[in-house]
């Protein structure tokens, strides 16, 4: 297995996309800045900068695109050029190969979330939105790492959609369908979808002004993720079992 | 322990109604090279597909060392190398990163595996030029490459010599005949160029729409193929009445307007162009000629030709 994630990191040299993806990264921590600049408050509360910076679209939007994005460009490569036939028989384990893709995309996603609670706090304590304080820091690094985790998760069902097609604009509109299905179904059920999954789990405690639900049930939201996660593992053991 | 490495019984693929490869029983032999014949489309890649497990059988085995692919496959493929098709790399890395990825993969112990393996097929080690830059013949060469990248003891290629220049087939063909000879390996390669199998098979599979119509070996194909008396004449009605009056000939067969051949090789040459002449007929040529692997193939096709 590791062997496969070290020949994964080798697969990504000269793909400068995935560095340009990750400024992304940046982009709601820039809007809050100019939000925040264009209200003109100064010390406000950091879970409010940060619901804006990173809890916000970023969770719901930016993170989970960007990964199916990657999932996509991991996986469109060796369809494009008919390269599973010479991996099968090395011979790489059909399982193996699906969770390298995983494990790459987990560490993508706490690149990001990483990326981005550094913008956060750049564009909060710098201009004095935000006052400096470790705590709001140390709490704003943990959950974003805690997103970076279970967005990755949550973007299974992609990576196996996209393990089980030859083409990419298929796993792209399943891309884009399942994540403003996670935007759309939270107001009417907090526990069908993985994403919306994530924001009960980060939200919970009410740390997150605006997104507090009022009975959080996070054993139900790991459980539903569990759920899907599984569903996922099974269709692309399935769909990589069919392809010869 | 059978000398066959690989060994096919009554093997089948079926796409819906459409049989692309019908009970196909193909053997072959340790340290040859087998050379399966076949037009485009003949079932060719399927076969070799099937034998390497990369596509379901539907009916009758496929063993590769006395078995079968599937449930095994950790034990073989290590000791199989196999081209199939147009070879496919990562586009973003160079030909060496390629062949570090597999050769990572395959967990291959001699740390100048990769190096040797471009050295073998001609192309640079470390050179900066990425897979998606590489002619087509380059790609061929990579393929080959990573297809020996291992030492392995059996290597399937399928049309390796694809997308080659002239001076690279005859490279290539050297290669193979070294690797057989000089290394001991078992080669199963296909083609559609008669010549190139000619030049370079033990053994020999002629595949036709999906039927394996022979297996011989070259020698017995040799032997098979039949000498004959090939005349070129001003007058071919004459010259069969002449023949067949004077001489007796009756295993004869007039190719054209032109052309009679005489597949009785014990006449005397010298006494039918006496005749012939004598009787006004101009002897353009004459001479002993044997049937071209070509030609056999034609024959046993029902009359359809090959590259």
């Amino acid at each position: 297995m590791l062997k496969l994630v070290e020949v994964e990191f080798c697969k990504l040299r000269r793909k400068k996309v995935m560095w340009i993806m990750l400024l992304a990264a940046f982009v709601m921590p820039f809007f809050a800045f100019l939000y925040f600049g264009y209200l003109g408050k100064t010390n406000i509360e950091p879970a409010l900068f940060y619901k804006w910076s990173a809890f916000g679209c970023t969770l719901f939007l930016i993170l989970p695109f960007i990964l199916g994005l990657l999932s996509i460009m991991l996986i469109h490569d060796e369809n494009q050029y008919d390269m599973l036939k010479q991996l099968w028989i090395v011979p790489v384990s059909k399982i193996g190969y699906f969770f390298s893709k995983f494990f790459i995309v987990f560490l993508y996603s706490l690149c990001f979330m990483i990326i981005n609670a550094a913008a956060s706090v750049l564009f909060s304590v710098i201009p004095n939105y935000v006052a400096f304080e470790w705590n709001s820091i140390a709490f704003l690094v943990e959950r974003c790492l805690e997103i970076a985790g279970l967005t990755a998760f949550a973007a299974l069902p992609v990576l196996a959609v996209t393990v089980s097609q030859k083409g990419y604009i298929f796993p792209m509109c399943i891309t884009l369908i399942y994540i403003f299905a996670g935007f759309f179904i939270t107001p009417v059920n907090s526990y069908l979808h993985p994403l919306s999954c994530i924001s009960v789990i980060i939200s919970r405690g009410g740390a997150v002004p605006g997104i507090a639900l009022l009975e959080p049930n996070l054993p139900l939201a790991f459980f539903s993720m569990c759920v899907w996660g599984i569903a996922s593992v099974a269709l692309a053991v399935v769909t990589l079992g069919k392809r010869k | 322990m059978s000398d066959r490495i690989i060994e096919t019984k009554q093997l089948t693929k079926k796409y819906g109604n459409q049989t692309v490869v019908n009970s196909v029983n193909l053997h072959v032999k340790k340290g040859h090279i087998y050379g399966l014949l076949g037009r485009n489309g003949a079932g060719k890649t399927t076969i070799m597909k099937m034998i390497l497990g990369l596509t379901s059988i539907t009916s009758g085995s496929a063993e590769v060392f006395g078995k079968n692919i599937k449930g095994n496959e950790k034990r073989i493929y290590p000791r199989i190398g196999a081209m199939i098709e147009a070879p496919g790399f990562y586009p973003n890395l160079t030909g060496t990163e390629n062949l570090e990825i597999f050769a990572k993969l395959r967990g291959t112990s001699a740390p100048d595996a990769v190096k040797k393996a471009l050295e073998v097929v001609g192309l640079p080690y470390r050179d900066k030029k990425i897979f998606s830059k590489y002619s087509l013949g380059m790609k061929q060469r990579l393929g080959i490459a990573n297809a020996i990248l291992h030492d392995p003891e059996v290597l399937i290629l399928d049309e390796p010599t694809n997308g080659l220049d002239p001076i690279g087939i005859a490279q290539m063909r050297e290669f193979i005949k070294k690797l057989s000879t000089e290394n001991g390996k078992t080669i199963l390669i296909s083609s559609h160029i008669l010549s190139e199998i000619a030049l370079l098979a033990d053994d020999i599979g002629i595949i036709d729409k999906g039927v394996l119509l022979e297996e011989s070996s070259m020698k017995e194909l040799e032997k098979k193929n039949r000498k004959y008396i090939l005349l070129q004449v001003s007058d071919v009605p004459k010259t069969i009445l002449i023949l067949e009056r004077r001489f007796q000939v009756k295993d004869y067969s007039v190719q054209d307007e032109q052309t009679v051949r005489i597949y009785d090789t014990e006449l005397n040459m010298g006494e039918i162009n006496k005749v012939l002449v004598m009787e006004a007929i101009a002897v353009l040529s004459s001479g002993i000629c044997n049937d071209t692997l070509e030609d056999y193939f034609r024959k046993i096709t029902g009359g359809e030709g090959i590259a």
